[in-house]
């Protein structure tokens, strides 16, 4: 992390400590401690096994976080196609040596812990098409030969990780890269086109889904079809919703989760949970803390002054919400079952990675919102 | 739109290019947040509705009716004096979860040791089916209940359920019917009611009494195994409400053991049987004309000869080759009689009044397992002569019963029901007159006083009837050793209240009958024994001091309706007199067929 090298107006670190956005860690910080409350009650009030590993997991996090928030954003922007190049690679291994667990491919077996390329690869992702665009005016960004490199960028990636298969993961790439294209000025009517195209190609795309993805649509389509298969989650998840009212019947006294009504209360249905012992007033409460996150994401973002910055920071908050939206509407039975962790709460270690990593990010976008960046990436002059 | 950056400095250092791509990620920007937050209120009204608003209850699949198995207290089914007839009582059946049994063999030879009618590989064979459920013994003693219970097997549990008990076994047992093993009527009134009953809201009350139900079944086998007949059936209603007080068909069987059933016996002679009921319906013909006033009692007709039509030759069994009076046809029996009243009345008046007597169409009564009658079709000259005396017609019972009870109440239909009446207003059709109705008692209790129901008197109970003694469809034509016989009467004649139907298939005759097997010596004394047994029952007292009068007869005189007969001749009528050669294809041949067909068809065991 050497400014000097960049030849900067530099910042100090201790001027950058001070720069950073504390009070949208404060936020973070309160969505996780919500989420530690959640874990200790879905083991009936014990920290292990969930929340004591949880807690642990969010210190190195916020730890992880404050560094990269300190790299100077240049840094970033230098190394961002690498980073997909790397990232690109470890999901090839993962596609020919990665270890099959719970019916897909995702992992790599690094000895003491488990990478999960296709994770990073949000991250990378967002770096490489902002660096991208970054070096784009507006009328490149107009030629539609000017946007066949970054959809590659984002077609390999995001083929590879259908194949393993991971949806929900897939789904977030592409999206989260489409609000960077959006960002970075595509012309409205291509978004037009794609979402005609894909709503024409939807039923040639049925027939390459697994079973069990098949399965979620139509269950989605109707619960109570299948009420003890592939149905069981939703339903039980509304009547968890339901029986929480308004106030919820208390910490550590919903029946649906301690009951066993509610499989994998602790991962991806934890919202469930929430809304139970909590009720409408605890769900719409953690919904109003999300939205602030959010909403300082945004306009962190908007007052970067460098395209790579904005960029990356409307990718990074886009796929924090995809995170959110997807998770919460799917528990309430708005979209298909979607394994999509309900970010900062959710019990799991690589998505809590994966977000503090891209709250990093942020962060240094926040940081460095004055730094001018030149179209290949040198000072502004 | 108001830009976090707004230095004007910032501003002249940019270029024009990179200005506009800065601004339109703003705009962008900013858009994408609109959406954001259209999205956001969108999960949390939804989370508004599933928590506060009623979007998240319990799906509706929970409240709907219970699947159709494991129904739990279904209703009871009484007589009408509330005396239990089907009940159910909570039992437990066995079940196993082959994916749950640690050791199938062991398990087997455990559970057979207590349940010793079980076949240790069997239970074997089905604990290591695929599959996570497989009956093993339905309906377990709580004795065996609670021994295999303490057994502990894993993967072994019980289902709560009920077995249907019949507590009178065979009593009324076609009536009742019976349910399958998940506790569903098939049969009888546990199919009729079925809904009914699973809903258990109290208990449906027939208008059955057991205790003349349990004499007419008695009186009813006794007679079958006196005279070797293969089968027959009764019924006792009241004449004034239609309700059947007694119903029964022989063989019979026990509903407690339901796999006992064999051949017919379960068919219900009373009410899915159809036959052809032979000189009984010479009561209805006789009603008929003197209701449409074609005749009076004093009317007589030409007996003398048998009529004879293409090849058919209507003659007597009782012949007396004389004038018949009205009376007299009806006392000795006479099918030329009946067969010239009913020309007189006519095949539209006789279709008529048939109909009135609810003879021409399916009954009304609550059971599943009713019979259309059989008709010729068409209904030719002929048809309406043989009809008269009961041939060429077949109806089930229960349907001659009501016909039978409007006859005497005083010329009243009222369709027949097996569910105690509430008391209501009864659904009737008035089909002749009361004054017809009186002569008909005359005339019924004429043919047990003095004619071929003799052996139906009890005396002080008045009795009337009449005998019908029918030579059964066979083969090619009607055979003469296998018949119907039978009796259709009432009592007591000055105001009848029940009327009493015996009928018995094929019927052999005894030492003691002199080799006769007719309605007169094989149905008649099972209704008077029927009676003299029900009578104090319902609280009718045998009345020695009542007279009740008959027509008294005398030798005829008149000729008047003989001489109408021949006056306006039936075109058909004409062609029979003056024995012209029948037409190739015969078409009365052809009716012959079809009903031997139809009734063959129909008289197979079901």
């Amino acid at each position: 992390m050497s400014h000097d090298a960049l030849n900067t107006p530099d910042l100090t670190l201790r001027q950058k400590l001070w720069h950073i956005h504390w009070l949208f860690v404060l936020l973070l910080c309160a969505a996780a401690g919500i989420g530690f409350a959640m874990l200790y009650s879905a083991a009936n009030g014990n920290m292990e096994p969930w929340a004591s590993r949880q807690f642990t997991r969010f210190c190195v996090g916020l730890v992880v976080m404050v560094s990269i928030a300190l790299i100077d954003i240049r840094i970033w922007m230098r190394y961002a196609y690498v980073f997909y190049a790397v990232t690109l690679a470890l999901l090839v291994i993962v596609e020919v040596a990665g270890t099959v667990g719970m019916g897909a491919q995702r992992w790599l077996n690094l000895g003491y812990f488990n990478l999960q390329p296709s994770e990073l690869m949000k991250i990378a992702l967002v770096l490489a098409l902002a660096r991208y665009f970054h070096g784009g005016s507006i009328e490149d960004v107009g030629r539609p030969t000017y946007l066949l490199t970054p959809l590659l960028m984002i077609g390999i990636p995001a083929i590879l990780v259908l194949r393993q298969p991971d949806l929900g993961t897939t789904l977030l790439l592409v999206m989260a890269s489409g609000a960077i294209f959006f960002t970075a000025g595509v012309r409205m009517w291509k978004f037009a086109l794609v979402t005609v195209g894909a709503v024409i190609a939807a039923p040639i795309a049925w027939q390459f889904l697994r079973e069990y993805q098949k399965q979620r649509v139509l269950t989605f389509l109707n619960p109570e079809n299948d009420p003890l298969g592939s149905g069981y989650h939703i339903i039980q998840s509304k009547i968890a919703l339901g029986s929480g009212g308004l106030f919820g019947k208390g910490f550590m006294q919903g029946t649906q989760g301690h009951l066993r009504f509610l499989p994998e209360m602790q991962t991806d249905f934890i919202f469930t949970m929430l809304a139970e012992e909590f009720g409408m007033i605890g769900g719409v409460g953690l919904l109003g803390l999300y939205g602030l996150i959010l909403i300082y994401g945004f306009a962190m973002s908007l007052r970067c002054r460098n395209q790579f910055g904005r960029l990356v920071g409307a990718g990074i908050t886009t796929t924090f919400f995809l995170y959110v939206f997807i998770n919460i509407a799917m528990v309430m039975g708005l979209i298909p079952v979607v394994g999509v962790p309900l970010p900062l709460i959710s019990y799991g270690g690589t998505a809590m990675m994966t977000l503090m990593i891209g709250f990093g990010l942020l962060l240094s976008v926040w940081v460095h919102r004055d730094v001018m960046i030149g179209r290949r990436g040198g000072d502004e002059v | 739109m108001t830009p976090l950056i707004s230095s004007t400095e910032d501003r002249r250092q940019m270029d024009g290019v990179r200005k506009q791509a800065l601004e339109t990620g703003r705009n962008r920007l900013l858009v994408a947040g609109v959406v954001i937050t259209l999205a956001f209120v969108a999960i949390a009204s939804r989370l508004v509705d599933l928590t506060v608003l009623n979007g998240g209850s319990e799906p509706r699949t929970a409240t709907n009716e219970p699947a159709s198995d494991n129904v739990i207290g279904r209703g009871d089914i009484t007589d009408r004096n509330g005396l239990l007839m089907a009940t159910s009582l909570p039992t437990a059946s066995l079940y196993a979860d082959p994916k749950r049994i640690q050791d199938p063999q062991e398990a087997a030879l455990r559970i057979s040791r207590v349940m010793p009618e079980l076949d240790p590989v069997e239970l074997t064979r089905k604990m290591q089916m695929k599959g996570r459920f497989v009956w093993l013994a339905r309906n377990l003693t709580p004795q065996q209940h609670f021994q295999i219970n303490r057994l502990g097997l894993p993967g072994i549990a019980f289902q709560e359920g009920e077995r249907r008990v019949y507590p009178h076994g065979q009593m009324a047992a076609h009536v009742l019917g019976l349910t399958n093993v998940d506790g569903l009527g098939v049969a009888g009134i546990e199919k009729q009611f079925d809904q009914q009953l699973r809903l258990g809201s109290g208990a449906i009350e027939l208008s059955l009494d057991l205790r003349i139900q349990a004499i007419l079944q008695e009186e009813l086998k006794n007679t079958i195994s006196e005279f070797t007949a293969i089968g027959g059936a009764g019924i006792v209603m009241d004449v004034t409400t239609g309700e059947v007080i007694a119903m029964a068909s022989l063989p019979d069987f026990d509903p407690n053991s339901p796999n006992n059933i064999v051949g017919d016996t379960a068919f219900n002679r009373a009410a899915k049987g159809v036959y052809e009921m032979g000189s009984t319906f010479k009561l209805f013909t006789a009603a008929m004309a003197l209701d449409s006033g074609t005749v009076s009692m004093t009317s007589s007709y030409d007996a003398r000869n048998p009529i004879r039509i293409a090849r058919f030759q209507i003659s007597d069994y009782h012949a007396e080759n004389r004038w018949l009076s009205v009376p007299e046809i009806i006392l000795h029996s006479s099918n030329i009689g009946a067969a010239k009243m009913a020309v007189d009345v006519g095949t539209k008046g006789q279709q008529d009044y048939l109909r009135g007597f609810g003879l021409l169409d399916a009954p009304d009564i609550e059971l599943p397992e009713i019979a259309r009658p059989l008709l010729p079709s068409p209904w030719r000259p002929i048809n309406t002569m043989t009809i008269a005396y009961g041939h060429g017609i077949a109806v089930s019972p229960v349907q001659l019963a009501s016909g039978i009870s409007a006859l005497v109440n005083g010329g009243l239909y009222r369709p027949a029901t097996i569910i105690k009446a509430a008391g209501g207003t009864v659904v009737e059709r008035r089909v002749i007159s009361a004054e017809t109705s009186l002569q008909m008692r005359r005339l019924m209790r004429l043919v047990v006083t003095a004619g071929t129901g003799r052996k139906a008197e009890i005396p002080g109970y008045l009795i009337g009837g009449k005998t019908g003694t029918a030579d059964k469809l066979q083969g090619r034509g009607y055979a003469n050793s296998s018949r119907i016989a039978s009796f259709a009467g009432a009592f007591p004649m000055n105001n009848p209240r029940y009327s009493v139907l015996v009928v018995i298939d094929e019927p052999h005759g005894t030492k003691k009958t002199f080799n006769y097997a007719t309605g007169g010596w094989v149905a008649a004394p099972a209704v008077g024994r029927i009676v003299s047994r029900m009578g104090p029952l319902v609280g009718i007292a045998p009345d020695l001091q009542v007279v009740f009068e008959t027509p008294v007869i005398g030798k005829p005189k008149a000729k008047v309706r003989e001489a109408k007969a021949i006056k306006k001749p039936d075109p058909f009528f004409k062609a029979a007199s003056w024995r012209k050669p029948a037409p190739a294809n015969d078409p009365d041949d052809e009716f012959t067929r079809q009903m031997r067909t139809a009734l063959g068809r129909d008289l197979a065991p079901q």
